[in-house]
């Protein structure tokens, strides 16, 4: 890295709330979905602002939004990194490493 | 500092600590799920076992009816339907959580785990040469600190109010077993279903789906 060389971290990534979930969702391996109210429950997060975020990622089509019905019980909503929200994580993470100086592999 | 859109801006170390957290969060409640169903089922199936051999050992003292065969035999059974009731409830958490193969990697890492601590609490004594008229009577003793010791270490390494609950069954089963004389069986049954239900809520309430 020169001294002039200015890594810009993804925006929408390099937020506390959509690193979390998107570290969630690319913890998975590729074309596993992970439930909505895992995600709520595991990140300590309300509907509104999980709702929110998520589709501010989707948006970014960095992921994937499914529902499934299932007879009379509540839908199930299922959430899923797209191959480009992988690859943006992927960038997200390799000049994260870079601005901190260290290397992880 | 705030970023264009109003929101709070990270640190690249903030960054970096969120995501390892998040990683170990994720890995842990994958890991839990289930576990205060299971944990409830696992209380009913102790109880119902030492009310079982209570009845045994007061209503039938014939040797033949009340050897340590018949115990072993009773809690054999038992400990087969509970990791078979366990191994469903388990799936069907996990499969509520995630759908792939990460969950199932999780799902079948939890029951091999369960399945060692069962599998030594019924090897240890067979090793030792407990399973005997004379040792039979401190199987259980020995059992119950095996599965304790299974709770504590998942409780360190996922989330430490299973190793909590552990320690609490380790006194509802410990301390009536010194104290209560004859009672024992009974007090210890009761008190092995306080703890796991009260596990139960407390395990829910801190969000294990």
């Amino acid at each position: 890295m020169t001294d002039e060389e200015v890594i810009v971290l993804d925006e929408t990534i390099h937020q506390s709330t959509r690193l979390r979930i998107m570290t969630m969702l690319v913890s998975q391996s590729e074309g596993d979905r992970v439930a909505y109210r895992f995600i709520q429950k595991t990140l300590g997060l309300t509907g509104g602002n999980l709702t929110t975020h998520l589709r501010k990622l989707e948006e970014a089509e960095y992921l994937a939004i499914a529902k499934e019905e299932f007879g009379d019980s509540r839908p199930h909503t299922w959430v899923e990194a797209t191959s480009e929200g992988r690859r943006a994580y992927g960038e997200y993470l390799a000049n994260l490493e870079r601005v901190l100086g260290v290397v992880v592999r | 500092m705030r970023r264009s859109d109003g929101e709070a801006a990270l640190t690249p170390e903030e960054s970096w600590e969120a995501i390892h957290d998040t990683v170990d969060r994720v890995r842990s409640s994958m890991y839990v799920a289930g576990s205060a169903t299971i944990l409830l089922l696992w209380g009913a199936i102790v109880s119902v076992g030492l009310l079982a051999v209570y009845a045994i050992v007061t209503q039938a003292p014939d040797p033949v009816v009340n050897s340590p065969w018949t115990h072993a035999l009773l809690w054999g059974a038992l400990g087969v339907a509970g990791m078979a009731g366990s191994a469903f409830i388990g799936h069907r958490a996990t499969s509520k959580v995630a759908a792939g193969d990460t969950a199932r990697s999780a799902g079948i890492r939890v029951f091999l785990f369960w399945l060692a601590i069962m599998a030594a609490a019924f090897l240890i004594p067979a090793a030792a040469g407990m399973w005997n008229a004379e040792d039979g009577a401190s199987i259980p003793r020995v059992t119950v600190g095996i599965v304790v010791l299974g709770y504590v270490l998942f409780g360190i390494m996922h989330r430490p109010a299973i190793a909590i609950i552990g320690l609490g069954i380790a006194a509802a089963f410990y301390i009536p077993s010194y104290l209560a004389g004859d009672a024992a069986l009974l007090v210890i049954a009761v008190a092995i279903m306080v703890v796991v239900a009260a596990g139960w809520a407390w395990i829910r309430r801190s969000g294990v789906l």
